[in-house]
């Protein structure tokens, strides 16, 4: 996009976000063309791939039900290994979504606009990997109904004091709140589906989730108001999930866990993580969808500045805990930060991360680092796999090497693990291509609404140059 | 149910004896009921008869011989009906049915019992029983000629628990390792089952008949003279006199004795004392300087737990001076853990060594030791140790040390250490030398004797009861050679073979008789001390088995008297009023053990003239660089124990090492072999080969290797034992049967995973399993005072101590202390654990994957130099944190604090986070990450304790401080109505220690040791400084060094490195 990428103007002004040769009609082409395309043979090869990972998981998971949580590498003194592992990194990724559609909307970052679908779907599909972790990593997943609060029979109530109760509501609540925000912002382009079908089953099922969407001016101002107040709901929970899920570990009294420092260095990593996988799908998606024009290089950029924002502060929280261990003079902590996590049997995991965390995002202060699509994309990999680092090094490193020297043991994942990870992967995977095949990528209302403001506003220029 | 034994011996009495123990008789019962009636009948009409029943069990070899299961599946061991819900008149009936199986099982095994034998449900309950509550008999064990007094827990019949019998003048309560596994062998699936005859299978008559006129022939034709016995030491007094009976029908048959151990001393002591048969006591209580030439004495011999508690009392600065202990030794041993001086050196070196502290000593040891010390030339470094041990033995006084030679030295140094013992005036004070319990030569000469004999065919008959000769003894004694098939002597050789299983032994056998395991009959046997004991059975034999005394009766050719009888009659023989039998019968039995029959003093002292040729006919081992070491295992000692999967997996003391044994060596020797932890290495020692994985051991001697013996079983049948660790047995000599030089090592291709339940053995300089010199305790350096301060000082208000107190004043308040100055890491606490607490065994894979189930470990750290540390042993279990991190991280609720200050785990509530364990700072908890509980066969489930859940998977578990017995002794105290007293409660770890180094009860009873013990100075909490505010103290571990050899300075840094 050369005409955008050669004026660098300030992000707050809207003008360059969208070319201006698009008008409603071609917008609406454009935009929905992906859904009424025939997929070509790229997506059913991607999505063969993604289903037999899928399948992967169908098989680990059997497995893990069948035998028990035994078949994975977890053992005393690991207790949580890739289950956790695996549901913070997920959860982290989910957080792009929220705090794109939320945060951004409220603070009125027109730029959010062309993206925000795909970030949503992408926090639904992630929460929702993320949620089978806590169920399958329980010893009896057929009791876990137990951590939810409801008048039981046995008179026993969950323990409220555990942060894994907390976890339950924040997550549940997490994904229902996505969920709703997610279809509330389909409703008018669902309309717009089934005004554009061709069959009358396609109009069937589209009208059906449309709702009776029929754009009238009641409609949009309860629809505004509704989006809104959604938008406002979700804001809490851009923090609050992973504060919570940071309590998991903070509330503990491990060394390498029980640190103040990590609501605030979960939120940020969790939003460093998530504008990552935003990259790294938005990349391909954009290019496949031809969508280039609406997903501008000012978007990328704009959400790499975030992932530098971010890496810095999860790069401040590396400091801090080292710091502390370091300023406390506990010994347990020393160990853990400065014999086990850089020396230890886990030291490769360990340094790995700080080359994803905290060396990879400084790239970005360079613009050409920011505008470049091959380096962002490697880049945004990279954090990715740093965040997945990051939750092992806590995780296993801490647990493997705590109190007494006795106890200290190995953790290894079997091919049990990998299997689930993979499968999840699958399973996100899937779960995207199907959003790409059967809903708008980006929000087409809102799209159009801002091409309708900056023509608005291009026109009020005008009339008062005159 | 009853136990068995009342049914066959009528109904029990009804008086009660010191356990309550239904006191079993043969005389009628003075009201017979029903059972009686229907015993007496069919007493009366006993058929010895075959029944048949022999061909129609077996329909065929393979189906008996292909799968062990099979039998288990095609005979259930419950009847119809028996898995009903055991509720109302149901429970009723399952417990009638399961006594009248059990019984049953037994009825059939032997076709010269009444073969219709009915039982009859109870009509009238036996007074004893109750179901639900636990009755305890006293029995007896017997291990390498010691027979210990034990006192087993039954539960509807089924024995459940192996504890010592605390009446007994040796166990005083405490059982070691192998008493108490011993209980899982009665139940073992893969016990033998089938008398055959090659692969034939036969009733008991058959070998009945075959034996009889096998007798009746030899007898006529030579006196027996071609029939030999191979049996274990003989301790048992009905066992000598069976022999004695046998001898005399068949003058000219032989009895050779094997032994795994304890050749050595007994020789010394027989040589000594002219020819007499000797043994030697040792009174550690009295010996305030130990020098232990290579004896493990605190584990390795017979009668340990007598040593132990004798040492360990000594190890206690509240009850007086401490002693002080200098060991030398090759291998770290359990002993050598409790030294306070540790000397590694080659076991060839100990002889030297002895000699140098002879010399020192002088008079009646001197003249010895010049003879020996040219044979064993000591390093001049090693001259300063001498001294400063020579001079303290001096100083000590006449009758206050000790000098004890171990089992695998020469006779050489035994002489030397009885000489020495002698000339500090050491005799009849801190040595007894009494008449030994078995009275005869024992040891691999005589199986040489017998194989000499068979090899020139003069023996056609070998009835062998010794346990599995043919792995135990090392290959070239030659046993395996002359019974394997294609031996020419073999053809005309009829050999008989009794024993548990079918192992490598049975496999060369002619006729194999499956042994009843100890629990399933009558016996005797005497312990080190020469107590007698009188083992009574628990149960029918389960799997068919014979005891060996009815085996050995069958050579008497008499009619058939069960073991009962022969052991009655024989005791009735014995005692002079037989008036008073009954009476007296009746209390042996009840409490376990016949009073005054320890064995006398023998008259005269030892003639160290003699010994003289003892130090002249040792002749010095290989010479060579790299010394190998032999030695009997902590776990499956020669092997008997092999199958035992409790014993497998339980860690090996030093080396924590599960499911294996390994080639041992000391970090320098490793590292200059190029060597590391689980490498395969190729050890040639006298032209044979073997390769072997090696494992490196902080503290092992320099230049030598030691290989635990009872490893790599191929028996048929033994299937736990099969494939594990490696058999030793093919390179040993019974020249050198214990240790020789000349071998190599050398490092060849592949590894070996080695599963280990501590990886780890530094502390970390963290103050965990403190440890330090009595002096550093009364005058603590800066150093030290800091240590204190962190374990056990005040916690810091909002810091380290910021949630509610809970008012624990009222009731009981559950507390435990563990003193590490007494605890020598033997382990009996941890199988005492799990035989009380259901606890599952995993396997080699899982505790590879680091998820072992025991809910007590003890943890071994080394400290110091890597080569040469002091070593420090830390049980540690659930310590019942007041502010337990576990509770609060819980989302279910499913572990919870009582008002008693228990930290309760709800196995049912359980959905298995496992947060609980990872918030644990003291990592006790233990997940059942697979259902390890599944697929427990019949005889199995019968071992289970009915007080404690059986954990399903998916559910976490840790050490209750066994809540079960809490909650008995409070059933107890409330119908009693008083509150629990200290003696009638203690956990199944505490109960079984022999040194009492741990102690429960109520911390709000200031009387009670336990409180005494957790206010004592050397109390602390184990990371105290978390503010968890553990129930459970440990207590400091404290050393009484020389300062001639450590200055006082030197020690006080605990955990460097």
């Amino acid at each position: 996009m050369a005409e955008t990428a050669a004026t660098p103007l300030d992000p707050l002004e809207p003008r360059d976000l969208i070319p201006p040769h698009h008008d409603d009609k071609s917008l609406n082409e454009t935009l929905l063309d992906h859904v009424w395309r025939k997929p070509g043979k790229g997506w059913f090869m991607l999505f063969g791939l993604t289903l037999s990972a899928l399948g992967l998981l169908v098989v680990g998971v059997t497995y893990t039900l069948a035998r028990g949580i035994g078949v994975w590498g977890n053992n005393q003194p690991v207790g949580w290994a890739f289950d956790i592992i695996n549901f913070v990194w997920w959860v982290g990724i989910g957080h792009a979504g929220t705090l794109i559609s939320a945060i951004l909307l409220l603070f009125q970052q027109k730029w959010r606009t062309s993206i925000n679908r795909f970030a949503e779907a992408m926090t639904l599909f992630a929460v929702m990997c993320a949620g089978l972790f806590p169920l399958l990593h329980t010893g009896r997943p057929w009791f876990a109904f137990w951590l939810f609060p409801y008048p039981s029979t046995l008179g026993a109530w969950p323990q409220f004091r555990s942060p894994l109760v907390w976890d339950v509501f924040a997550i549940s609540t997490y994904l229902t709140v996505s969920a709703l925000f997610w279809f509330v912002g389909l409703i008018p382009d669902l309309a717009a589906l089934r005004d554009s079908s061709k069959t009358k089953l396609q109009r069937t099922i589209y009208g059906l989730f449309a709702l009776g969407w029929r754009g009238s001016g009641r409609h949009w101002h309860n629809y505004k108001i509704a989006y809104l107040l959604l938008a406002g709901l979700s804001t809490p929970l851009v923090v609050s999930v992973h504060t919570i899920v940071s309590f998991d570990f903070a509330v503990s009294l491990l060394p390498g866990w029980h640190a103040t420092i990590f609501p605030p260095y979960f939120v940020a990593g969790a939003v460093f993580s998530g504008f990552a996988m935003v990259i790294t799908l938005i990349v391909p998606a954009r290019k496949y969808l031809g969508l280039r024009d609406v997903i501008t290089d000012r978007h990328l950029e704009n959400m790499n500045k975030v992932i530098l924002a971010t890496g810095l502060i999860v790069s401040y929280g590396y400091m801090m805990e080292h710091f502390i261990a370091w300023y406390s003079q506990n010994q347990f902590e020393f160990w853990t930060f400065y014999v086990n996590r850089a020396t230890g049997p886990y030291a490769g995991v360990y340094w790995l991360m700080i080359a994803c965390n905290v060396i990879t995002p400084n790239i970005f202060w360079f613009k050409k680092c920011r505008t470049s699509v091959p380096i962002m994309w490697v880049a945004s990999i990279a954090v990715n796999i740093g965040m997945w680092c990051e939750r092992f090094i806590i995780i296993v490193t801490s647990l493997s090497q705590d109190f007494l020297p006795s106890s200290w043991g190995i953790y290894t994942p079997t091919w049990v693990d990998w299997c689930i990870y993979i499968g999840t992967l699958g399973l996100f995977g899937t779960l995207f291509l199907l959003f790409l095949k059967f809903v708008p990528a980006v929000a087409i209302s809102e799209v159009k609404e801002l091409q309708l403001e900056l023509k608005h506003a291009a026109h009020q220029k005008s009339h008062g140059a005159h | 149910m009853p136990p068995m034994n009342t049914k066959r011996d009528g109904a029990p009495s009804q008086e009660s004896s010191s356990f309550a123990l239904p006191v079993v008789s043969d005389r009628p019962a003075a009201a017979p009921d029903a059972v009686g009636e229907a015993l007496e009948h069919a007493a009366a009409n006993a058929d010895s008869a075959e029944h048949g029943y022999g061909q129609s069990y077996w329909r065929s070899l393979e189906e008996k011989l292909g799968t062990s299961e099979y039998m288990e599946e095609s005979r259930p061991e419950f009847p119809v009906g028996a898995d009903l819900p055991p509720t109302g008149f149901i429970r009723r009936e399952f417990m009638q049915l399961l006594g009248a199986s059990l019984a049953l099982a037994g009825a059939t095994a032997c076709s010269t019992r009444p073969a219709d034998e009915k039982l009859l449900p109870y009509t009238k309950t036996p007074p004893e029983v109750t179901p639900g509550n636990p009755l305890h008999y006293a029995s007896a064990m017997t291990l390498s000629g010691h027979t210990s007094g034990l006192l087993i827990t039954a539960r509807e019949g089924r024995p459940v628990k192996v504890e010592g019998n605390p009446d007994h003048p040796v166990n005083q309560g405490a059982a070691c390792t192998f008493e108490q596994a011993w209980l899982l062998s009665l139940y073992d699936p893969s016990r033998a089952r089938v008398l055959r005859q090659g692969k034939t299978p036969r009733a008991q008559r058959v070998l009945n008949e075959t034996i009889a006129s096998l007798v009746g022939k030899s007898a006529s034709e030579n006196g027996g003279s071609r029939v030999r016995f191979l049996t274990e030491a003989v301790g048992s007094p009905l066992t000598s006199d069976l022999r004695n009976h046998i001898i005399k029908k068949l003058p000219n048959a032989r009895f050779h004795s094997a032994s795994s151990n304890q050749d050595t001393q007994a020789e010394t002591l027989r040589t000594l004392f002219g020819g007499q048969h000797v043994a030697a006591l040792y009174d550690f209580s009295q010996a305030d300087i130990v020098l232990s030439l290579d004896a493990d004495f605190l584990e390795s011999c017979p009668g340990n737990l007598r040593n132990i508690r004798e040492f360990a009392d000594r190890r206690d600065p509240r009850k007086g001076k401490l002693n002080r202990l200098y060991m030398a030794e090759a291998r770290f041993s359990i002993t050598g853990g409790m030294a306070d001086h540790r000397l590694r050196l080659k076991s060839q070196e100990v002889l030297g060594l002895a000699a140098a502290v002879a010399q020192a000593i002088g008079g009646s040891a001197a003249s010895l030791a010049g003879a020996a010390a040219a044979k064993s030339p000591l390093r001049g470094e090693l001259g300063n140790w001498v001294q400063a041990v020579a001079s303290d033995l001096r100083a000590a006084g006449p009758g206050r040390s000790l000098v004890i030679a171990g089992e695998r030295q020469p006779a050489a140094v035994h002489a030397l250490a009885h000489a020495i013992n002698n000339a500090l005036g050491n005799g009849d004070k801190t040595v007894r030398y009494i008449q030994a319990p078995i009275a005869e030569a024992t040891g691999m000469s005589e199986v040489r004797t017998l194989v000499q004999d068979i090899e020139a065919g003069r023996v056609d008959t070998l009835v062998i009861t010794a346990y599995n000769p043919v792995f135990t003894l090392p290959d070239d004694v030659g046993l395996g050679k002359v019974l394997s098939k294609d031996h020419p002597a073999r053809a005309r050789l009829n050999v008989l073979y009794t024993a548990l299983y079918e192992d490598e032994t049975s496999a060369h056998v002619d006729w194999f008789i499956p042994a009843a395991h100890p629990l399933e009959t009558w016996g005797d046997g005497r312990s080190v001390e020469g107590t007698v004991s009188i083992a009574q059975p628990l149960i029918q034999p389960l799997f068919n088995g014979m005891p060996e005394s009815e085996l050995l009766a069958m050579f008497l050719d008499e009619p058939f008297r069960p073991a009962y009888q022969l052991l009655r009659d024989y005791w009735r023989g014995q005692t002079a009023n037989a008036a008073d039998f009954e009476a007296r019968w009746e209390s042996w039995v009840a409490q376990g053990f016949i009073e005054n029959t320890a064995s006398n003093p023998v008259a005269g002292s030892p003639d160290f003239g003699a010994a003289a040729s003892l130090v002249a006919g040792y002749t010095p081992p290989a010479s060579g660089d790299l010394e190998l070491n032999f030695v009997n295992d902590y776990k499956v000692y020669d092997g008997r124990f092999a199958n035992n999967s409790w014993l497998q997996e339980l860690p090996e003391p030093i080396t924590k090492m599960v499911w294996d044994n390994a080639a041992l060596l000391g970090p320098d020797t490793a590292k200059a072999l190029n060597l590391a932890p689980g490498d395969m290495a190729e050890l040639t020692y006298n032209g044979q080969k073997l390769t072997v994985p090696v494992w490196v051991v902080p503290g092992h001697a320099d230049n030598t290797v030691t290989i635990a013996l009872g490893y790599g079983r191929n028996g048929l049948h033994e299937q736990v034992a099969k494939g594990v660790g490696f058999n030793v047995n093919p390179i040993r000599t019974s020249k050198n049967p214990w240790f020789d030089g000349g071998a190599t090592l050398t490092k060849v291709r592949g590894s070996y995973k080695f599963s280990l339940t501590q990886t780890h053995w530094r502390m970390e300089n963290r103050p965990i399993a403190l440890d330090m010199p009595i002096s550093e305790l009364e005058h603590p350096s800066t150093e030290t005072q800091h240590t204190l301060h962190r374990v056990k000082g005040e916690l810091k208000p909002g810091i380290q101590d910021n949630l509610v107190d809970f008012d624990y004043s009222k009731g009981y308040k559950w507390g435990m202390a563990i003193d590490l100055s007494r605890c020598t890491g033997c382990s009996a606490c941890v199988v005492a654990c799990q035989a009380e607490n259901n606890i599952p065994v995993v396997g080699k894979e899982q505790v590879g994957r680091s998820r072992e189930m025991n809910w007590l470990r003890i943890d071994r750290y080394f400290e110091g130099p890597e080569n040469d540390p002091k070593m420090v042993m830390q049980p540690v279990m659930c310590v019942h944190c007041e502010k337990a991190p576990c509770e609060y991280v819980c989302p279910v609720n499913a572990t919870v604090h009582s008002d008693e200050g228990l930290n309760d785990m709800v196995y049912n509530r359980c959905v298995g986070t496992r947060y609980c364990s990872n918030n644990c700072p003291y990592k006790v908890r233990r997940f059942n990450y697979l259902h390890y509980t599944a697929g427990k066969t019949a005889t199995e489930k019968m071992l289970m304790n009915p007080d404690v859940t059986v954990r399903n998977r998916g559910v976490m578990e840790k050490c209750t401080y066994c809540v079960q017995r809490i909650e008995r002794a409070r059933i107890d105290a409330r119908v009693n109505k008083h509150l629990i007293k200290e003696a009638d409660l203690k956990t199944a770890c505490q109960q079984t220690c022999a040194a009492q180094a741990i102690v429960f009860g109520s911390l709000n009873d200031e009387n009670q040791l336990v409180t005494q013990l957790t206010e004592d100075v050397r109390a602390y909490k184990l990371l105290h400084e978390l503010g968890t505010r553990p129930r459970t103290s440990h207590l400091i571990r404290v050393r009484n060094p020389n300062t001639a050899l450590e200055p006082a300075k030197a020690a006080t840094k605990e955990g460097s490195h």
